[in-house]
């Protein structure tokens, strides 16, 4: 299996910032000196066109799911079999299911379940998956048995890998976020562990491990700033693909359980009508296929910003 | 090269047995108490202890580890919960459908978004690059199913040139064994082009821009195609390394598209499974899955010193 | 060359260029594929009792007594029977030539073995062997049974099509203990299942067994000749209802058993596809709680969910919006008989009362505790009544626990007498076939054995004497005394949640003739050109 190696000299991680200046942008217009702001974000969005409409994006979900409350009437859970399978109108606009529950309610409240999976994963697989990248770079004795575990558990195909996980415990969201991030951390430390060796080469990491300075200190100064570039970019990968998994594990019925909305559990209790009521799936599936393009277009941009020749990964 | 052939074979004997461990601990830690289930409803507590001790349950777990891996090595993957049946049979059953979709996606796959990716890096900046990348975040945005849905209510409802579901066996014959794949294979297979495409584009970019290409181009070496051939060569490396990673992708696929279309394969096997919680079936799934996908990366490592005899390890 | 010869090879991709030509139109004639309602996990309708093993069953083991479509029984296996006037003594002749699929004659051994086991687990049955004096050969085939005390509906009980099915099997296999499973599956009756081209979750085939003896009358649900006019029977078990009713708007298949409500509509459109009702005895959604344990061990506890149900959302969730589809039932037997009683379905009827059943639940003593709620969430009609009871046990202030299995799962499950936390239930859904709720003698599901109950194992003991009652009873006028206690009686101990009487439909290519309506597919019959 290959190793990626990433450039030494990688940019200043801008990705945080970037993405709060648009959200700060939109949010603020009128706060913020307008034209010098108005100004900055035409530039972004003209240099980095792709990373500004994926943000743009994955805000107004992000906000959908958060604000899920105030823009819904109905409970998502409430059943109601005496108003089940209404067509979209202007009382229920994404319909009622087989049990009467209004689907906009239900699709609002699911965002909060792919981003909460979306973003917990993504998070945890870098934390995690950083941590034993390090440890594996640095401490050689621990390398060689790392990364044969790491190799065995990637050599698991992620969606088998969660499923297996799964099948150990019972549903939950909690669970399911387990069982994906156990899936995406040997990518990540495999990463982070290719990083940390080819900086090790480097004249000034050699001369500041020769001059006796500590490792955590070699780690802070060195290491971590030319390792956020490249994890950000894989972590929006991740945090895209765990939305996946997510509606698959729930649509094959080994995800989230049935009782709580979330876009895989729609789509599953929808699909055996989906010839006589298709909006049932096809809402769910559109919000999360914008979702998942929001939050893969975000890391294109990422990438492209960071650094051109970084390797495109999935 | 003999040297890094075998080593390169030897090295994937730890990861197999990593990937044994992992699948061995999923039954060691599966609730439920397999003596219990064998036992049935209306054994008595020394029943169940008896049957325990009669299967080596009470045993250490490195031992139980051990017995395990030999009858695995010997093509005994235990006895479905389920259906009593063995484990080994009912994968054999359905591992040709399996095998099917996924040559046939494979196929697919690569017969398009190769040339989409040379294509996009070809005119690269233009809006036939545009065009084809968006195509490629697409690909991966959309999940599986409802690309399913979506082709068998157009393809095979409306215009009814499919059918909706089920297989046939190759024995059958070609015709009705593809017909019955096609659907199937094409939203498995979105996905996979996505990223073809995707790294077809990167590498042939990369390659595109190396001086030795830009040198041949100054000399005016040959036609374009000559050229182009020359690249893609130099760019299969990366290309056939993504086709083998991208492997699990295809399986992780295969378990959604058999439960939309109906095809008696090992996805949905593993999904049935899963409800039940029949772990020995979930564990030979997995495991045969993990080996291929070993195997097959194993085989494109070996590829890559025919593509690009540079590589010396 | 067979075809699953060429597959178990294991060599299809190398003979490919063999290619088989496709099935002639004669041939496709004599196949019939057949969509079941859930996936055949096992072969057992003695040891099991779900419907679709039930349905298997019949098709590969033959009945002494079968009934016909009056529910009246007639002779099947057996030629004819003697019984002493006061219906205490039995003899029952076998028909000559009757053979088991492994050649051998089927002997009054077998039949013993097979009555020995069957009626360890039927509540008719058990009936049967607490007066059994004895059963003995007379001859090969002669079967003399002596019951200490009267027992009038002996012939319903061999022929009645709930499970238990008193079905005959070879003596060696009837031997296993009645709570396994058998693992060997020799028939008796018009087709031989195919054990190597079983593929659990996928495919069950049965072929026509040709030393088959048919009777001479034509046949009518279990009675008469069950002649077959298939050579082959193929189950598909189709991962999702959207598959398969694409399977047939398409002629893929030829017959889904029970096409979902929401459904219909759609392939009433088609004009290849003809759909009816499946049986006008129709069916009782089921809310089943497991009276072992806490909290429904506690009838106040049941009786809260009892005030709280609302069969209306059930049916609706069930069925749909079509109201000739269902209606609500405050009685646990089949609406439309004679005997039919709404006694003590009060209960039941009007504006729910949540407020009422709070404070009631906190009265038996429950303090929040998981309720284990099994759900199939593969059969539409147990995944809705599943979501509906959730929905109910939430408003009653239960903490539930919900648990996404399958239906094989489920049949497993319920079965398990350890506590919920254990690995047991607190509640599970599934329906009764019409024909099965007519009287207590059919009805597994209303007896309060306890132990030897159906799952759920309710107990009381006046109940079971209002059964044995309505046995006893000489007249109409006393039987239907003892339903309307009995009724009012159940509904007072709750020993199940009835959620509504519901119609099902089926469905068939037009091409296919000779489906009959029926609370079970009958396959003898039926026609396909």
């Amino acid at each position: 299996m290959s190793t990626t190696t990433y450039g030494a000299h990688i940019e200043e991680p801008v990705a945080a910032t970037t993405v709060a200046h648009v959200s700060q942008a939109q949010a603020l217009p009128d706060v913020l000196p307008p034209v010098k702001v108005r100004g900055r974000v035409r530039t972004f969005i003209h240099r980095y066109p792709t990373m500004a409409i994926g943000g743009a994006l994955l805000l107004i979900v992000i906000l959908m799911g958060v604000l899920a409350p105030l823009l819904t009437s109905y409970d998502p859970t409430a059943l109601a079999p005496a108003r089940r399978t209404r067509a979209p109108n202007a009382q229920y606009w994404f319909g009622t299911d087989m049990l009467g529950r209004d689907i906009y309610s239900r699709v609002l409240y699911g965002a909060r379940v792919s981003l909460v999976v979306g973003f917990s994963v993504a998070a945890l697989a870098s934390i995690v998956g950083m941590t034993i990248g390090l440890v594996s770079g640095f401490v050689r004795w621990a390398d060689s048995i790392i990364m044969r575990v790491m190799d065995g558990l990637m050599s698991i195909p992620p969606i088998l890998l969660a499923i297996a996980l799964m099948a150990l415990t019972r549903g939950s969201v909690g669970n399911v976020i387990t069982a994906i991030t156990i899936a995406e951390i040997p990518r990540v430390s495999r990463l982070v562990r290719g990083v940390v060796l080819s900086l090790r080469e480097q004249p000034y990491v050699e001369a500041a491990v020769a001059s006796g300075t500590p490792v955590p200190l070699i780690i802070w100064r060195h290491i971590l700033p030319n390792t956020l570039a490249p994890l950000t970019v894989q972590a929006t990968y991740i945090c895209a693909s765990a939305m996946i998994a997510e509606a698959i594990l729930s649509f094959i019925g080994a995800g989230t359980p049935p009782i709580i909305p979330s876009w895989g559990n729609i789509m599953a209790e929808g699909r055996a009508l989906w010839q006589v009521k298709p909006y049932i799936v096809f809402f769910p599936a559109i919000f999360l296929s914008i979702t998942v393009l929001s939050v893969n277009l975000l890391g294109d941009g990422l990438r492209d910003a960071l650094d051109p020749r970084m390797a495109k990964k999935l | 090269m003999f040297a890094y052939v075998v080593r390169r074979v030897l090295s994937t004997i730890p990861v197999m047995a990593i990937v044994a461990l992992f699948v061995f601990s999923l039954l060691y830690l599966a609730p439920g108490d397999p003596a219990a289930i064998i036992a049935g409803d209306q054994a008595t507590p020394e029943d169940v202890e008896r049957i325990r001790a009669g299967l080596g349950l009470d045993r250490p777990f490195l031992i139980r580890f051990g017995e395990w891996l030999w009858n695995v090595l010997n093509g005994n993957l235990g006895v479905s919960i389920f259906t009593n049946l063995p484990v080994t049979r009912m994968i054999a059953q359905r591992v040709e459908p399996t095998v099917s979709l996924m040559l046939l996606t494979l196929v697919l796959s690569i017969s398009i978004a190769v040339p989409m990716g040379v294509l996009a890096a070809w005119n690269h900046g233009t809006w036939i690059d545009r065009l084809i990348m968006v195509f490629a975040v697409f690909g991966f945005s959309v999940p599986v199913f409802v690309v399913g849905y979506i082709l068998a209510y157009v393809f095979a409802l409306e215009l009814e040139w499919f059918p909706v579901q089920g297989y046939t066996p190759f024995a059958t014959g070609f015709g009705p064994w593809l017909n019955n794949l096609v659907l199937p294979a094409v939203a498995l297979g979105g996905v996979y082009i996505a990223l073809i495409a995707r790294i077809t584009r990167a590498t042939m970019l990369e390659v595109l821009s190396q001086d030795y290409v830009r040198t041949a181009k100054a000399k005016g070496v040959g036609s374009r195609t000559i050229l182009f051939l020359h690249a893609l060569k130099n760019a299969a490396v990366p290309i056939v390394t993504v086709i083998g990673i991208g492997v699990a992708l295809l399986i992780g696929g295969s378990v959604v598209t058999e439960s939309v279309f109906a095809i008696p394969g090992l996805g949905r096997l593993v999904v049935d499974a899963i409800l039940r919680r029949d772990y020995p079936v979930i564990q030979g799934v997995v495991l045969l899955f993990s080996f291929t996908y070993v195997l097959v990366n194993l085989g494109v490592d070996l590829l890559y010193t025919l593509f690009d005899p540079r590589i010396r390890y | 060359m067979k075809r699953r010869d060429l597959l178990a090879t294991g060599t299809a991709a190398a003979l490919g260029t063999l290619a088989m030509p496709s099935l002639s139109r004669a041939q496709n004639a004599r196949v019939l594929r057949f969509v079941p309602q859930a996936n055949l996990s096992t072969l057992d309708a003695v040891a099991g009792t779900q419907y679709v093993v039930r349905n298997a069953s019949l098709l590969v083991w033959d009945t002494l007594y079968g009934i016909d479509s009056n529910v009246v029984p007639r002779p099947q296996m057996a030629e004819g029977h003697e019984v002493s006037p006061d219906f205490k003594v039995w003899t029952f002749k076998l028909r000559p030539g009757l053979k088991f699929h492994d050649g051998e004659p089927v002997l009054s051994k077998d039949v013993i073995a097979s009555l020995n086991r069957w009626m360890v687990r039927d509540t008719m049955g058990q009936r049967i062997k607490a007066t059994l004096d004895e059963m003995v050969a007379v001859d090969d085939r002669t079967v003399r049974i002596s019951l200490n005390k009267p027992f009038p509906k002996m012939l319903f009980a061999l022929g009645k099509n709930n499970a238990p099915v008193a079905l005959i099997i070879p003596e060696r296999i009837a031997k296993t203990d009645p709570f396994q499973l058998i693992t060997e599956y020799v028939g008796s009756g018009p087709m031989s299942f195919a054990k190597d081209e079983w593929v659990p979750g996928s495919k069950a085939v049965f072929n026509r067994f040709a030393g088959y003896a048919p009777r001479a009358e034509p046949a009518d649900w279990l009675s008469g000749g069950k002649r077959m006019n298939f050579d082959r029977i193929e189950w598909l078990i189709l991962p999702d209802d959207a598959t398969k009713a694409a399977a047939l708007q398409k002629g893929e298949v030829d017959w889904w058993e029970n096409p979902i409500p929401d459904l219909v509509p759609l392939l009433k459109r088609n004009r290849d596809v003809v759909l009816d009702i499946a049986d006008p005895l129709g069916n009782i959604g089921a809310l089943r709680m497991n009276h072992l344990h806490p909290p429904f061990n506690d009838v106040r506890a049941r009786r809260a969910v009892m005030m709280a149900l609302n069969q209306e959302d059930y049916m609706r969730a069930v069925v749909g919006d079509d109201e000739t589809l269902w209606k609500p039932l405050p009685s646990y037997f089949t609406p439309g008989t004679e005997v039919y009683s709404e006694a003590g379905g009060e209960v039941l009827k009007g504006a729910r009362r949540i407020e009422e059943a709070k404070k009631l639940l906190a009265e038996s003593g429950y303090k929040g505790e998981k309720v284990v709620l099994c759900v199939a969430t593969d059969v539409q009609i147990t995944k809705a009544q599943g979501d509906v009871t959730a929905d109910l046990l939430q408003k009653i202030g239960m903490n539930v626990d919900y648990q996404a299995l399958d239906w094989g799962t489920v049949g497993a499950r319920r079965s398990k007498k350890d506590p919920p936390s254990a690995g047991g239930w607190n509640i599970f859904h599934t329906w009764h076939a019409g024909a099965d709720c007519l009287n207590p003698a059919p009805y597994t599901a209303f007896d309060a054995g306890g132990d030897k109950a159906w799952f759920g194992w309710p107990k009381n003991d006046s109940i079971q004497a209002g059964i044995a009652k309505w046995y006893d009873a000489p007249d109409l006028a006393a039987e239907k005394a003892a339903i309307a206690d009995l009724n009012k009686q159940a509904m007072e101990f709750v020993t199940y949640g009835p959620t509504g009487f519901f119609l099902q439909y089926q469905g068939w290519r037009k091409n296919i003739s000779g489906i009959v309506k029926a609370p079970f597919p009958v396959f003898w019959g039926v026609t396909k050109t």
